[in-house]
Parts: C-alpha cells; sequence; structure tokens
C-alpha cells in the first residue's frame, strides 16, 4: 500500500493560542461532514510549499462525536524542516489544504478497567479526543495535564468544562508537579496509562509505571519524531532507478517523494513500522531517529524508516 | 442489467436455489490458475466491473431474500449467532453506517437511508423493513446495530478489537460459516483464531496478514477469495448443526454429484472502522452447483484440474475426502486437456 | 478437520520469576506444588521479597501429602490452602478486586484448572504479559460440546460421550481461553455409528 487518498479541506478558522501554538479548524471543501474517526487519530496534511511539499501528522484534538470539523494544533518548530512553519506562516482563512483519512496509532484499550492519562504541553491534543470518547462510556477515567502556565489556559479551560473534577491542570513548575509516580503506583488492576507529551515528561511516565510493576500492554505512549534536519546526503533507489538528493531541511522520505517514487507511510513520525524500507548498499551510517526498529535491527544496518532517519556519508542504495 | 430478485429460494429441506445465467457468469471462480495454494492474494476492495460481485463494496444479488430468511431461520434456533462484547458498541454504529450508506448510495431502488443530524430513517423495500432511529442510542433500535443491520445483509460478518498489535474477534454474526464457529472462537487473537487452517501458519500467511491488517487505512479496504465445497446449497455448515449436515457428506454418488457438489466461495472483505478503530471481517458467499458451473468450459476444464492435484490437507480440511472423487470423475469427460488463458473470467 | 496440531493450543513454558512485578501472586493446583515451589526458591534467588508473594493453592489425590506439607510451610508472605478448587477460585476473585497494577500471576497445575484460573484473571484485564503458566499434572481436558454447548471434565480420551446429549465426540486441539476447554465435534455425524478406536491420549 503507498500513498493514502487525500481529499480538500477548508481551513475556516485560525486561532493563536500561545505565542507557539497555532490551532486550525478544517472543513471539508466540497461541504460534507467529516470522515469518522476515534479519539489518539492523527491526519496527514499535505502542505504545497513554494518549491516543495511538506506532509506532517497532526493528531485531531476535535470531538468524534461532532464531525463537522476537524480541529488540529500546530507547534511552531523553527528548528525544523519548515511544515510547522508553512502552516503557522502561510496558511490563511479560507486556503485550502489536502489531508488523508485519520490513522490511529494511540488508541485507547477498550477492554481497560480504568484509563490515567497524562498529557503535556501540546501533547494534550492526542489525548483530548479520547477523553471525548471515554466522556461517552462508562469506565473511569482521569486526566493529569501539565501547562507552562499560563500559555495553555485556553486548553485548560475548555477541558475542564467538558470533564470536570476528572481533569487535574498542573502549573509546571518546581512548586506544582504532577506526582507522576504516586498516581501510578496504587492504581487497580486492569488500569491503562497514556501520556503524549515532551519527551522527559514520557520518560518519566514509562519509567515510573514500570517501576511500579506494569506490565507493557497496560502502557500507551505516542511520540512522534519531527524529522530532525541534518546534512544533505544523496540515495539512489534501486527498483525506480532513481538518484535523490535529500536537502538538510527535508525528510528522506519527502525527498523520496519530491522524485516522483511512490513511498508507503502511515505516521511520518517514526512509530508505525509501514515506511521501513531495505538498505541494500550504504557508505557511511545511518542515522536512525525511529522508535520502531529494534536496536539490533538499527545496528544491522540493513533497515531505515524513511520518514525520520537519514544517512551521512557518501553512498546509500534502497530497495524503492 | 440488475438482479431479478427471487422470493422463494431455501437452503435447506427442499434446497430450492439456483443460479440464473446471469449470476453464474459473474460467479467468483477462484482458480487463476490450473492449481491452488494458499496465498496471501489480498487486493484492494475497488470497484469492479459493471455486474461483476465487485462492482460494489457489499454486492446485493439475486439470493437476497432467501439469504436473509435463512439467516432468521438459524438465529432462532440459535441465538448466539449472533454475539458482541459490551466494548463493542461504537464498533456496532461502524459496521451499521457503513453498510446503511452503500447499500442505499448502490442500491436506490431497493434500500434508502436519510438522516436529519443523528435522526436516521432506514427503508428497505426487499424485506419490507423501516425504521426511524438515533444514531449511537441502541434503545431505539428493534436491536443491537449490528444484529439490526447484519440481518438485512448476505454474508457473514466479524468485528475485530484491535490490542497490543493483534486482532480479537469480539463480535459478529455468524450463520453461513463453513465448518467454523463464531461462538467458540469468540475472543480469540487472529492467529488462534485461524488455527485450524493447516499448511498456512508453516508458510506464515498469517504473520504476514496480520501485519498488513494491523496498518489498514480506514476508507482502503481490501478483499480476498476463497473457497471450500457444500454438499447441497447449504449456507449453514456451522460446527454446531453438522449432526445435521454431516451425512450430506456421504449422500454423494457418481449419479448426484453434479447437482449435490457445490463450490461455495467466500469474498472475504476488510474494512478499517473509524469510529472504533476495529476491523469489520465480511464474508460474503456463493454457491454454485458442479453442473452451473460447467456451463463454462473453461471453469470445468479448471476446477477438474485443481480438484484432482489439490494438496491432502486441504482435501481433509475442506471436508472433501468422501466426494472428492465422484466430482473429479464426472468433470473429468469435460476437460480435453486444452490450455486455459488466466485468470477466472469465463473466455 | 484438523484434530491434532492447532495453534490455538496454549503453549505453557516452566515458571520463572517475572521480576518486573511488585506482587507476586501463585496459584496451583495438586502437583503444581513442585514448580510453585521451584518458581519461590528462584524469586528468592533473584531478590523478590518474601512479603511480595502470595500463594494459593488447592491439594489433590495427584499430589502426595509430603507436597500439602510443602506448600502448608511455603515460603510466601500468605499461604491460603484449600480444599477444592471451587473455593480457592473464589478466593482468587477476591484477592484481584483488591489488587493493584504491578501485579503477576503464576499459575501451576493441570490445563484445565488454569484454564478455570485465567479466565478470571481475564476479566480483571490481566493481560496475557502478566500471566505465566506451567502445565503439570493430569492432561485431561476439558471439553466443550460444539452442538449442545455442555463441558465434558477429566477427558482422557480421544473420543468421548457428551455428558450433556451424549454424542459421541472426537477431541481436537482447538482451545478457547473464554471457555477454558477444547472443543468436542461429533464423530459419527457422516456415517452414523462409524467411529475410530478409542484410545486413551491425554494421560
Amino acid at each position: 500500500m503507498s500513498h493514502s487518498h487525500t481529499f480538500a479541506v477548508t481551513v475556516t478558522a485560525i486561532t493563536q493560542v500561545t505565542p507557539l501554538i497555532k490551532h486550525f479548524v478544517l472543513k471539508a471543501a466540497d461541504g460534507a461532514q467529516m470522515p469518522s474517526f476515534s479519539g489518539g487519530s492523527h491526519v496527514v496534511v499535505v502542505m504545497k510549499g513554494a518549491t516543495r511539499v511538506y506532509r506532517n501528522p497532526y493528531s485531531l484534538l476535535s470531538s468524534p462525536n461532532d464531525l463537522s470539523a476537524y480541529e488540529i494544533a500546530v507547534r511552531r518548530a523553527d528548528q525544523s524542516r519548515g511544515g510547522s512553519v508553512f502552516m503557522h506562516d502561510h496558511v490563511t482563512v479560507g486556503m485550502t489544504l489536502q489531508i488523508a483519512h485519520p490513522v490511529n496509532l494511540f488508541q485507547l484499550d477498550k477492554l481497560a478497567l480504568k484509563h490515567v492519562l497524562f498529557a503535556g504541553g501540546v501533547g494534550i491534543t492526542a489525548i483530548a479526543a479520547q477523553l471525548e470518547d471515554l466522556k461517552m462510556g462508562a469506565v473511569p477515567y482521569e486526566l493529569h495535564y501539565s501547562v507552562r502556565a499560563p500559555d495553555h489556559a485556553a486548553f485548560a479551560d475548555r477541558l475542564l468544562a467538558r470533564h470536570g473534577d476528572r481533569v487535574r491542570i498542573y502549573h509546571d513548575s518546581a512548586e506544582h508537579r504532577i506526582d507522576i509516580e504516586g498516581l501510578v503506583a496504587a492504581q487497580p488492576l486492569g488500569t491503562h496509562v497514556y501520556v503524549c507529551g515532551p519527551t522527559p515528561m514520557i520518560g518519566r511516565v514509562l519509567a515510573s509505571a514500570r517501576a511500579a510493576g506494569w506490565a507493557e500492554s497496560h502502557i500507551h505512549w505516542e511520540q512522534f519524531s519531527a524529522p530532525p534536519v541534518g546534512d544533505p546526503f544523496d540515495v539512489f533507489l534501486k527498483k525506480s532507478n532513481v538518484k535523490v538528493s535529500v536537502l538538510p531541511d527535508q525528510s528522506l522520505l519527502e525527498a523520496i517523494e519530491d522524485a516522483g517514487v511512490d513511498a508507503p507511510y502511515l505516521c511520518r513520525g517514526g512509530v508505525c513500522g509501514e515506511c521501513k524500507c531495505r538498505v541494500l548498499e550504504v557508505d557511511g551510517v545511518l542515522v536512525h531517529n525511529d522508535h520502531y526498529l529494534s536496536p539490533e535491527e538499527k545496528a544491522s544496518g540493513t533497515l531505515i524508516m524513511p520518514c525520520v532517519s537519514r544517512a551521512h556519508g557518501k553512498n546509500l542504495v534502497l530497495d524503492l | 442489467m440488475s438482479a431479478v430478485f427471487k422470493t422463494d429460494e431455501t437452503f435447506r429441506d427442499d434446497f430450492k436455489y439456483s443460479n440464473s445465467p446471469r449470476a453464474i457468469r459473474r460467479f467468483p471462480l477462484p482458480f487463476v490458475e490450473d492449481k491452488y495454494m494458499y496465498s496471501v492474494n489480498i487486493e484492494p476492495h475497488v470497484p469492479g466491473p459493471k455486474d461483476s460481485i465487485t462492482e460494489f463494496q457489499f454486492d446485493v444479488d439475486e439470493h437476497y431474500i432467501g439469504e436473509c430468511r435463512d439467516r432468521e431461520i438459524v438465529l432462532k434456533e440459535d441465538p448466539l449467532r449472533y454475539q458482541a462484547l459490551p466494548h463493542m458498541m461504537s464498533a456496532q454504529w461502524d459496521v451499521l453506517e457503513l453498510l446503511m450508506n452503500h447499500m442505499s448510495k448502490d442500491y436506490p431502488e431497493q434500500f434508502s437511508l436519510s438522516k436529519q443530524g443523528n435522526r436516521w430513517s432506514w427503508h428497505n423495500k426487499l424485506l419490507n423493513i423501516k425504521n426511524e432511529f438515533t444514531f449511537g442510542d441502541p434503545s431505539t433500535l428493534p436491536r443491537e446495530p449490528l444484529d439490526y443491520i447484519t440481518r438485512q445483509a448476505q454474508g457473514d460478518f466479524v468485528v475485530m478489537d484491535q490490542r497490543d498489535g493483534d486482532f480479537y474477534i469480539e463480535a459478529g454474526m455468524v450463520t453461513t460459516p463453513a465448518d467454523w464457529s463464531m461462538d467458540f472462537d469468540m475472543g480469540m487473537s487472529f492467529k488462534e483464531w485461524h488455527g485450524p487452517v493447516p499448511l498456512a501458519h508453516e508458510l506464515n500467511v498469517f504473520d504476514r496478514a496480520l501485519k498488513f491488517l494491523l496498518n489498514l487505512r480506514i476508507n482502503e479496504p481490501v478483499r480476498r477469495l476463497n473457497w471450500t465445497m457444500t454438499v447441497n446449497p447449504r449456507l449453514d455448515t456451522s460446527p454446531e448443526f453438522y449432526p445435521r449436515w454431516g451425512s450430506d457428506r456421504a449422500s454423494v454418488t457418481a449419479d448426484n454429484v453434479a447437482d449435490k457438489a457445490h463450490i461455495r466461495v467466500e469474498l472475504q472483505g476488510l474494512w478499517r472502522l473509524p469510529r472504533s478503530n476495529a476491523m469489520l471481517f465480511g464474508i460474503r458467499c456463493y454457491l454454485i452447483s458442479i453442473r452451473e458451473l460447467a456451463t463454462i468450459p473453461k471453469w470445468a476444464r479448471r476446477t477438474h484440474r485443481t480438484l484432482r492435484d489439490l494438496h491432502p490437507a486441504l482435501v481433509d480440511y475442506k471436508g472433501l475426502t468422501r466426494y472428492r472423487d465422484h466430482v473429479v470423475n464426472w468433470l473429468a469427460p469435460l476437460d480435453d486437456g486444452s490450455p486455459t488463458t488466466s485468470g477466472n473470467a469465463p473466455e | 478437520m484438523l484434530i491434532r496440531g492447532i495453534k490455538s493450543k496454549p503453549v505453557y513454558t516452566p515458571l520463572a520469576p517475572d521480576l518486573g512485578g511488585r506482587t507476586h501472586l501463585l496459584v496451583g493446583f495438586g502437583v503444581g506444588a513442585e514448580p510453585l515451589t521451584r518458581l519461590m526458591a528462584d524469586c528468592t534467588l533473584a531478590g523478590v521479597t518474601k512479603a511480595s508473594r502470595r500463594l494459593l493453592y488447592v491439594t489433590d489425590k495427584s499430589a502426595s501429602m509430603a507436597m500439602h506439607e510443602m506448600m502448608r510451610h511455603a515460603d510466601a508472605g500468605e499461604v491460603q490452602l484449600f480444599k477444592d478448587s471451587a473455593s480457592l477460585l473464589s478466593e482468587f476473585e477476591t484477592i484481584l478486586k483488591a489488587s493493584i497494577m504491578g501485579t503477576r500471576l503464576y499459575v501451576a497445575g493441570p490445563e484445565a484448572f488454569m484454564g478455570l484460573v485465567m479466565r478470571i484473571a481475564a476479566r480483571f484485564n490481566l493481560n496475557r504479559d502478566e500471566i505465566r503458566a506451567e502445565e503439570c499434572g493430569s492432561p485431561a481436558r476439558r471439553v466443550h460440546c460444539i452442538h449442545c454447548r455442555a463441558a465434558t471434565e477429566d477427558v482422557t480420551t480421544n473420543i468421548v460421550q457428551c455428558v450433556d446429549c451424549q454424542r459421541w465426540l472426537v477431541v481436537r486441539d482447538h482451545y478457547s481461553r473464554r471457555l477454558a476447554a477444547y472443543m468436542g465435534v461429533m464423530i459419527d455425524a457422516e456415517v452414523p455409528g462409524e467411529l475410530p478406536p478409542i484410545e486413551e491420549v491425554f494421560v
């Protein structure tokens, strides 16, 4: 399977929620209802820049029960390849964008007897729609949401209004940190924990849950890596017989797509494994940035995830 | 040309069942070459040619009324052929939405659906069923959503929840199984459920299929064909009722084989369900007698060769042991040894 | 119809401590005493405290008196002995209600007993990575009649008569965790009375 089919959406509202985060409302360009989705899903937004095309994944933060529009929030990352900067600087109300159908790589466990969710900063976007799904059900849930006061007040107020005392807001400072260790220490059997937020927060939740003896099947997290910038390099796609140059601020996958080669992908964040590709030759080192390949696979030098990973060296030949 | 819906077919007792010339022509013979072995033969479920069984995602054909009636008979005797675990309710609505949307769009003369927000109105003119209900509120339908809609659709439906990189079978309507029991398999993982299939595990068929399905996307359904044989045009060949139909297999003789023995083909479709992120597995069953099939000379030759050379483990698994030779012998005179064109289309 | 070698048949492995867990719940039946005793010793060696271990055990004629005594004095923070499976399962369920995340379950005994334990564990969403099981003792099977849905216990033969509908059933390797039983299918449905020899196979 390769490119998912995309459909056209119109940007109907843009709000600057924090100095770095913009919130976008997207409606179907043909006026139809948006496709149904489940909490935890993301969409890949296709942005046609002046010189190139960006495809970035963004979590759907609107309610799965309201399909009049999708909402996404984009954190501006000046150091990255430019997708988020494009969303911030070039996307205006009334503009048409292409998006792919939602994909859920961060779904709620339907057999859970309780859900404990942690979110930090813009990570709330992956959790917000899950809360809407949970609100419709009978299983207890609680969210612990850490914000950089008072930047995220808009999100926080909305969550408090929707979910009341199931939500606790923490202003991220030394005095008011989430007691993650305490919270995971005494949860009833059948509890599932979810986290989306900055890397250190994900690390703390995973470490705390594991230290408290949680088995992996009860721990869920989502961390899309933005493809990091790096040195330019060349790659030869053997099956397609195409030579591609990857720019410093371009991902390998984007460069492959720009060359007109149809490569598979799903998350574009190094999580799902869909774009996994065989490395036929490499003269230099592979720079693995994904969360999918095992350490052994990474060390083998025979596999790469083009959505986030790069190469450093003279020659790279891929089985594409 | 649309189907002329038969009103008096039966799939038990007197077996009043036959295929019209149109139905024979569109029969999905699963043998694309002169031999058969498993493969991960999955392809995108995209619209096929006009009048073919894949023209629409959910094929409604001339046997619709009889098949729905047969389902009611099975459910009356054995209500557990429909089951849904409590956590599958959002998936139930997903399936109802998917089927109603497609059926009303593709067969507007037979089915109609209108929506005013969450107020939906459904009219099935073939079965004379009419309901207004609130989408998302099970109390407004006479039955659970999956039960309600699959009683009005041909084929079996299984819904799998996705957890921990696996699928678990946790809801479904199965009244026309080829010798498997959903009640027994309820709650099983993908590979446990397929445990009784011989050979395929060794070929890693299920590892590859599972990996593929985990990343299956919304709006990009896939399909494959599977097949077996059935004695008499009987839809419910369930293990539950095997004591009733098992003796059919011993009833095949050289004289009656052409009318008794049927090729049974399953058009299996897989849909990612959007609200639940669950997976719908549809098993749409087509039956054709050996006599009907042999009206297409290429199919007679190919089926003869395929059954003659079938792997012994598959002969056993598909329950053909007692009557395969009769079928092969009946088809043999129709096979002059001339080559067949590739693909399953009548030449 | 495939009878043997079906992949749904659970695979059991010798018990070993899961050092990821914080509370270790050990449940045994009959000769399951042996692997549990070995497990407790391995736990001690691995630094799992005695206080974090809790043992539930039901004795059975398969177990010697010595084994019963061994379990009474087992090296666990709490030891509970039961006269029958039913009372053990009832207490097991009560314990799970009050348990917290970080619990690991270890089960040892005949498969028919372990199946019932794991079926309760599943209701508390204990997943496969939280449960370890070692089969020992009688390989007799619990057989679910696919026709009348009755369970026939302690089946040791390839073919068995259903306790309820009286049909002769062939016992397949197809196993349901939800039913904690193997599938039994009528053997002579195609030709009545055509039965292969009945043999003791699960002994």
